[in-house]
Order: C-alpha cells, then sequence, then structure tokens
C-alpha cells in the first residue's frame, strides 16, 4: 500500500501492540536519516492527557506498519530503553530540528522554509518530499531525491526541485518517481 | 478585603497554576522532525 503521511500526522499518533491490541505510548519525535532518506525512529510521550515523556524509544526495525489512526508494534517490548536502541534514535539530536529550515536550490534560489517531513508508509518509511511554505507565498509539497549529499546550514536540494513543487499530497506522490526518474538522467 | 474575597483570590490563583502546568505539559509534549547526522 502506498500511503503518504506527513510528520505532524505521526506524531501524536498511538502505538498499539499487534500482540494484544495495547496502547501503550504516543509518538513524540520523529526521526529520519537524511543521508539514507527513510525513518530511523520516534521518541515517545507515555499516553494520557497530561502524562510526560517517556525514557523508552521506538526504533523503525521495530516498527510493524504506521497507519493512518496507529503505530503498530508487535509487543511491548518493540518500546527499548535509548541505551538499548540505535544511537540516533536513543539520542536524538534534538538541536537538529528541521522544521523551520530554509530550503535552497543548488543554484542559490530559496524555495521556502520547512514546514513538515513526507513519508511513504506501509513500507520501510522512505522520506519522499518535504511540505514547505513557499517563498512567494502559500504552501506546497516539493520531494526528495532518495539521496542527496551533505549540505551545510540550510537543506539544499537540486535545482529541478524547483519545477516539481506541488499543491497537495496527491500531486506529490505523483511526481516523486518522475522526479527521480529525472534525477537519474540529469 | 474580607473572607468572601481572598476565597475569590485564592481559587483565581488555583485555576491560573492549574490553566498554566496544563498549557506546558501540553507545549512540553509536542515533538519536532529531527534530522539525523546532517541536516537536509
Amino acid at each position: 500500500m502506498r500511503l503518504l503521511m506527513t510528520a505532524s500526522q505521526i506524531r501524536g499518533l498511538p502505538v498499539v501492540t499487534v500482540q494484544g491490541g495495547e496502547d501503550v505510548a504516543e509518538v513524540r519525535d520523529v526521526i529520519y536519516n537524511p543521508e539514507a532518506g527513510r525513518l530511523v525512529g520516534v521518541t515517545l510521550n507515555k499516553r494520557g492527557f497530561l502524562a510526560g515523556r517517556s525514557r523508552d524509544v521506538l526504533a523503525a526495525e521495530a516498527i510493524h506498519a504506521i497507519g493512518q489512526d496507529a503505530v503498530m508494534v508487535l509487543n511491548e517490548s518493540s518500546l527499548v530503553a535509548p541505551d538499548d536502541a540505535p544511537d540516533d534514535v536513543g539520542h536524538p539530536a534534538t538541536e537538529r530540528n528541521v522544521l523551520g529550515d530554509d530550503i535552497l536550490t543548488e543554484g542559490g534560489a530559496s524555495l521556502g522554509k520547512v514546514v513538515d517531513l513526507v513519508l511513504l508508509v506501509g513500507s520501510s518509511g522512505e522520506v519522499v518530499g518535504y511540505q514547505i511554505d513557499k517563498a512567494g507565498g502559500g504552501q506546497g509539497y516539493i520531494p526528495l531525491p532518495a539521496q542527496l549529499s551533505v549540505s551545510g546550514v540550510a537543506l539544499v536540494v537540486p535545482n529541478i526541485t524547483e519545477e516539481f513543487i506541488q499543491d497537495d499530497l496527491v500531486g506529490l506522490g505523483a511526481a516523486v518517481d518522475e522526479f527521480r526518474a529525472r534525477l537519474g538522467l540529469t | 478585603m474580607g473572607t468572601i474575597g481572598w476565597l475569590i483570590l485564592v481559587v483565581i490563583v488555583i485555576m491560573v497554576a492549574v490553566v498554566a502546568f496544563v498549557v506546558i505539559r501540553r507545549r512540553r509534549r509536542s515533538g519536532g522532525v529531527i534530522a539525523t547526522k546532517d541536516k537536509r
């Protein structure tokens, strides 16, 4: 199933066990690896209106499925202590929150600011694009290549990204493959 | 200020404290989108 979801749709989702249907936590931060272009895990809140942050984290490998209404895990042992999780998930670099960051093309044109991250769920949690506040006003979506080289302070995307700015998630879904095919040809 | 006045003041202070607690707690619960290594 090809389902595109934004990180803000995933944040706040309940984490539910497949074995038992228990509601064990709630997604707090979405952590992704920009070089690999995929989700690496999530940090968690405890369940309940006023419950605080959970010490446990959930690595992407332990996620059974991400759906529109819940993140499914096999059982409660999928939630692990930070020291038992991959370092990127167990000790996330909170100063690397990309929301609000500028997006520049390799040619130096500003496309806008990052509002959200778009993920292809139901597979490996592939990162396919960003939702942006466009430099010219309004919101849009840009596709991302499967991998990008290391950037500096701003998020740097290929020049042709500008041609693929979409108005909605449906358009982005269709644009990603064409965008990546174009990148493969150029 | 009479007894009633003090009671009203205490109730208002407690209400403000509760609202502040809830707001701060909810804000601390909202997460972000974190990139590993270099940002993209």
